[in-house]
This record gives C-alpha cells, sequence and structure tokens, in this order.
C-alpha cells in the first residue's frame, strides 16, 4: 500500500486540482487515503473550501470623496 | 436600443461607492481603483447601445469593472514576471518528510461556518492577508478566487505555465489559510 501514501505537502497541492476538477482516478485515490487518516489535511481541506467561497464576495466598506465623485462626474459629461 | 433602461446620469451617485470599495480589495491601490471606476463609467457609456437590459445595470456596470480588473493584471504580469522561486516561505509550514509541522499545522477552527456573523471583520482580515501574497502569487490568487476565473484562463492571461499555475496557487493557498488563523480567529 506504499504507493498510495503521500505527504501532507502533496496532498494540500492535489486539493487544488481537485478544486476544478483536474484530478486523475489515482491521484484521487490517494488524496482521498490520505484524508481518511490525516485530521489536520481535512481542516485544511474545510478551511481553504470556506475561503474560497467567501473569496468572490469580499468587498471594502468605502465612500469615495466628494471630490473624486464630481471629477468622475465632470469627466463623464466632457464624453458625452 | 436600450438605452432607456439605464440612467447614466445617476450612475455616479448610485454606484461609484459600491463599485470603489469592490475594486479595492482587488486591485490593492486606491488611486487605481478610482481610475477603473471611472473608466468603467466611460466604457459603459460607449457601450450603452449594446446593453440588451438582460442583467441588471448594477450587474452590467460590475461586469465591465470586473473586465478592467483582469486588464489590470494582464499587464502588471508583463512587469512582474520572473522566474518562480524553488524556496517559498510556505515551505517552513512542512518538515524534511512534507508533512505539517506542529507549529503551521492548521488546527480545528472551532467555527460553524454556516453560521458566521461577522462578515466585515472577516474581510477585512482576508484583504490584508492577501495583501502579504508576493505580487505574482497575488494576482493569481485575485484572478482564481476573487474573480473565479479557470486555470487555463488564467495562465493565458498571465503568461504562465500550467505547472507554475498550480506551484503558485498552491503556495498563496498555503499562505492566505495560514494568515486567516493568526489573524482572523487568533488562535494561536
Amino acid at each position: 500500500m506504499k504507493w498510495l501514501s503521500i505527504s501532507c505537502k502533496e496532498a494540500t497541492y492535489l486539493l487544488s486540482k481537485k478544486e476544478e476538477k483536474k484530478l486523475g482516478f489515482f491521484n484521487r485515490l490517494k488524496l482521498n487515503a490520505h484524508l481518511a487518516i490525516c485530521s489536520v489535511c481535512r481542516h485544511f481541506d474545510l478551511q481553504t473550501e470556506f475561503m474560497a467561497k467567501q473569496a468572490p464576495h469580499v468587498h471594502a466598506d468605502l465612500t469615495l470623496s466628494q471630490e473624486a465623485k464630481d471629477k468622475i462626474q465632470v469627466t463623464l459629461t466632457e464624453n458625452k | 436600443m436600450h438605452t432607456s433602461l439605464l440612467n447614466p446620469d445617476k450612475w455616479v451617485a448610485l454606484y461609484a461607492d459600491a463599485l470603489y470599495s469592490y475594486a479595492i480589495p482587488r486591485v490593492n491601490d486606491s488611486n487605481l481603483a478610482e481610475d477603473l471606476v471611472q473608466e468603467t463609467f466611460l466604457s459603459a457609456w460607449k457601450a450603452k447601445d449594446s446593453f440588451k437590459g438582460e442583467a441588471s445595470e448594477k450587474s452590467w456596470l460590475y461586469s465591465i469593472l470586473k473586465n478592467k480588473i483582469i486588464d489590470h493584471y494582464r499587464k502588471k504580469s508583463r512587469d512582474i514576471m520572473q522566474p518562480l522561486s524553488s524556496q517559498d516561505s510556505s515551505d517552513t509550514f512542512f518538515d524534511e518528510a512534507d508533512h505539517w509541522t506542529g507549529e503551521d499545522a492548521p488546527c480545528d477552527w472551532g467555527v460553524d461556518f454556516q453560521q458566521l456573523l461577522d462578515y466585515k471583520d472577516f474581510y477585512k482580515v482576508f484583504e490584508a492577508c492577501k495583501n502579504k501574497l508576493q505580487n505574482i502569487q497575488q494576482s493569481v490568487f485575485v484572478m482564481k478566487y476573487m474573480e473565479e476565473l479557470d486555470s487555463a484562463t488564467i495562465c493565458k492571461a498571465l503568461g504562465l505555465s500550467s505547472s507554475n499555475y498550480w506551484v503558485l496557487i498552491h503556495r498563496s493557498k498555503l499562505q492566505l489559510r495560514n494568515c486567516l488563523e493568526k489573524n482572523w480567529l487568533q488562535l494561536k
């Protein structure tokens, strides 16, 4: 069964490929075997999955200064 | 023509702040973000006749801004292309056998991901952690996770080989997760 065994570094690398469904049959087998016995990599998997889910929604909570808005408005009007 | 569906006179008042707040964490530069907002409105104005009204005015403007952000990274990639280093700060997360070292091993966050309430705080830490990523890692990370592009599109835009891409994505994920654990939850 040694051929099945991979390191945590390799497992976390394969998880990125899995995200895009670019994992071949043997790598999928290796990854699943690793995750079955490694709770640390399972944490990694859950946490980075959460990270990926939130990333598109990340935004600041800022307002442009009135000066900047006026400048944009002027440029827009000039180009109409 | 569906120009009547658009309200260009109100764009700045209605959307400038939201578009700016979207751009800032993605380009990490307030002047550039401001320019991108202006260019978004200008491009939208020029393309107003092609607006079919299938999407809302707001999401149409967002899609124009998103293209501008990708363009920014495409242009930037020509300046920052450097050979992929064999060393990375995430290397210290693993020991000689490539297993997690004690200190950097992911621990149980004890968070119910379904019921997270304080997103504002999470977004702030996320942005700060993302800004700590090295240049090219940051480009790849933003395009993949914040702009949800696939690997082929990103490789093409940034002129990356597929093997370098996977190494960069792996490293950026390792570092971002580690930074979130240390700075968001402060478990360690």
